[in-house]
């Protein structure tokens, strides 16, 4: 499914959604392709709209404009549930279930169930199958959604904050799953994170949202080399806007460091860095705070 | 749809269980306590009383001849309570808890869609509360039927009888099941969803009442009897406890202003003021079906309109 006709991961075309009808919107005028096969990191700040997104590929939410496809399909049909699975962040589970009850449920009501994967799941965790998932620590109970959402052998993963409750070494495991699941059978991974260098070791395609907006979606060498971290004084700054997107910018005295999207050659005296994909992001992520007036619109031309 | 079912007993399966446990008990309770009457029955110590409401005396004694229908009185509480217990234990929780935890979004992450998700659990839910309500009011009606409208028995229009049977136990039982549905939607806690269901079930189930006892929705009819012979007998007829007095120009007054039951004082009263007739109002025996098709269409008909309200807010809730 990595050919170049394979169907993209996700498709949005101008995609908008509010919870209420009047209310703010949590996604507006959203348009970005993922292609499948890759690993995405989705990236942003709280209230970004990051679960909404994935709330609404996972079938949960109905998109209120645009449209969105997962796999070339409707999120919530038939054929997208069977192809696309959703870990949310809460992590819900029924509590009085034993694990073996709840990967049961997984093998009851789904069409495809890898029974073998699901347990290898939890047995990698030392979880009995015996145990009640009321009484699992939250990260155990992550690894048992974890084999709930791999049992069905999806296409499309979708994972929402799923690091969020768990220890270093567990981290590490839960991460080496989801490589091997994705370079095994290609399945596309999307996961949502706020642990930055985590993400600069695993995916290859960063979808990075502000406001409801998407501010990124590209491969991630692609964000890696075209982005340069300049350090030099703060008089020749302005120079730097024009043949080039500056993204964000901090003055301290008379120098400023800022993260530029180059484009051609850097003109004028600047200490030059190459940034890791952890400082790109935060970047992105800082840029709607530190950024004057005058440079707003550039920023968001840039996007 | 068989997954879902599967999800759907194994989240439930404690309360069939129970809803299983409390007929089995019930019916044992009732073979037991319906053979003791039947034996009081057999026993020839009846068999000089009439039917209608007065007490029919021991002849030796003179005390009154009462068959005991206690447990059955219980069982026809049961019966007009069941809707307030299904809706708290059964309805609230039905949609509240995975609203509470938030399952419902992991539910509806695996392969099954929404309309299967909450088709199948109301389903299991509604069948099993039309079987145990169903076999409930049987059971009344069956240990109820050697003792019905008896005055040593229970008259239809008591309302452990009039409510605590027939087909509207069942109705009354899957309205309490679809209100603490919907409450257990739109409330997000499963607590306060019972305690939500709670008052509007009990509320409901206590207007029906008011209305069984102001006749607001099955009137009484109009026994007359001219000038000042007998009135007709009120036998097993539930009287509205209005009496009064018609004039020939067919005006009726208050019984208060000729307040003697018979006799030349009545006679001269009636002259005096006019009167040509007497009259009282009460509900025969057959009115018991209309109480209770009234009934049945009343609470199924909010059945049927809290479910579609759930349906409808299902898409935009869950």
């Amino acid at each position: 499914m990595t050919g170049p006709d394979a169907p993209a991961a996700l498709r949005a075309t101008g995609l908008g959604f509010r919870y209420r009808a009047r209310g703010g919107w949590a996604l507006r005028d959203c348009g970005f392709t993922v292609p499948s096969g890759r690993i995405t990191a989705l990236v942003g700040r709280n209230g970004a709209g990051k679960s909404t997104l994935l709330h609404l590929a996972g079938g949960l939410l109905r998109a209120g404009t645009g449209e969105l496809r997962v796999l070339d399909a409707v999120p919530g049909t038939p054929e997208a549930r069977a192809r696309v699975a959703l870990l949310t962040q809460d992590k819900p589970l029924y509590p009085r279930f034993t694990v073996a009850d709840t990967l049961r449920m997984g093998e009851k009501l789904n069409s495809v169930w890898d029974r073998a994967a699901a347990e290898r799941t939890v047995r990698e965790g030392g979880i009995p199958l015996t145990a009640r998932v009321g009484e699992l620590s939250p990260g155990q109970r992550t690894r048992v959604a974890l084999a709930l959402a791999l049992g069905k052998r999806p296409e499309l993963l979708l994972l929402d904050e799923p690091m969020a409750d768990l220890d270093p070494v567990a981290r590490g495991e839960i991460m080496a799953t989801l490589m091997t699941e994705a370079a095994e059978r290609g399945t596309s991974i999307v996961l949502s994170s706020h642990v930055l260098p985590e993400l600069e070791q695993t995916c290859d395609w960063v979808l990075v949202l502000r406001d409801g907006r998407v501010e990124l979606s590209e491969d991630a060498d692609t964000v890696r080399e075209s982005h340069t971290l300049v350090t030099g004084h703060a008089d020749q700054a302005d120079a730097l806007a024009g043949p080039h997107t500056v993204v964000q910018r901090r003055a301290s005295g008379r120098q400023v460091t800022a993260l530029v999207r180059q484009r051609g050659p850097l003109r004028g005296d600047w200490h030059v860095l190459r940034p890791r994909l952890e400082d790109v992001l935060i970047g992105y992520l800082q840029a709607g705070d530190t950024v004057r007036p005058a440079d707003a619109e550039r920023t968001e031309a840039a996007a | 749809m068989k997954g879902s079912l599967w999800l759907a007993w194994r989240q439930q399966r404690v309360l069939v269980c129970v809803g299983a446990a409390v007929l089995a008990l019930a019916a044992a309770i009732a073979a037991y306590s319906r053979s003791g009457m039947l034996d009081a029955l057999r026993s020839g110590l009846f068999d000089h009383c009439d039917t209608g409401p007065l007490y029919c005396t021991q002849s030796d004694t003179g005390l009154p001849l009462l068959l005991d229908v206690e447990p059955l009185k219980y069982l026809g509480a049961l019966n007009i309570a069941l809707p307030v217990i299904i809706g708290v234990f059964w309805g609230a929780p039905l949609l509240g808890r995975d609203r509470e935890l938030g399952t419902h979004r992991m539910v509806l992450a695996q392969g099954v869609s929404r309309g299967q998700w909450f088709a199948s659990r109301t389903a299991l839910a509604a069948v099993t509360t039309v079987a145990v309500s169903g076999a409930l009011a049987g059971v009344f009606a069956w240990w109820w039927r050697p003792a019905a409208d008896r005055s040593y028995g229970l008259f239809w229009y008591e309302n452990t009888a009039l409510s605590g049977s027939g087909p509207r136990v069942v109705a009354a039982a899957l309205f309490g099941l679809a209100a603490g549905t919907l409450l257990g939607l739109l409330a997000r806690r499963v607590l306060a969803a019972m305690g939500l269901t709670l008052l509007v079930t009990g509320a409901t189930t206590l207007l029906l009442e008011w209305t069984h006892r102001t006749r607001l929705l099955v009137p009484p009819h109009l026994y007359t009897s001219a000038g000042s012979t007998p009135k007709p007998p009120m036998g097993e007829k539930w009287s509205a406890s209005h009496y009064g007095l018609i004039t020939a120009s067919g005006r009726r007054d208050d019984v208060m202003n000729c307040p003697f039951p018979s006799g030349a004082e009545l006679r001269e009263c009636m002259d005096r003021h006019g009167y040509v007739a007497r009259f009282y109002e009460a509900n025969p025996a057959g009115d018991y079906w209309t109480f209770q098709w009234t009934d049945t269409a009343v609470l199924g008909g909010l059945a049927l309109l809290l479910t579609a309200a759930t349906l409808l807010l299902l898409r935009r809730r869950v």
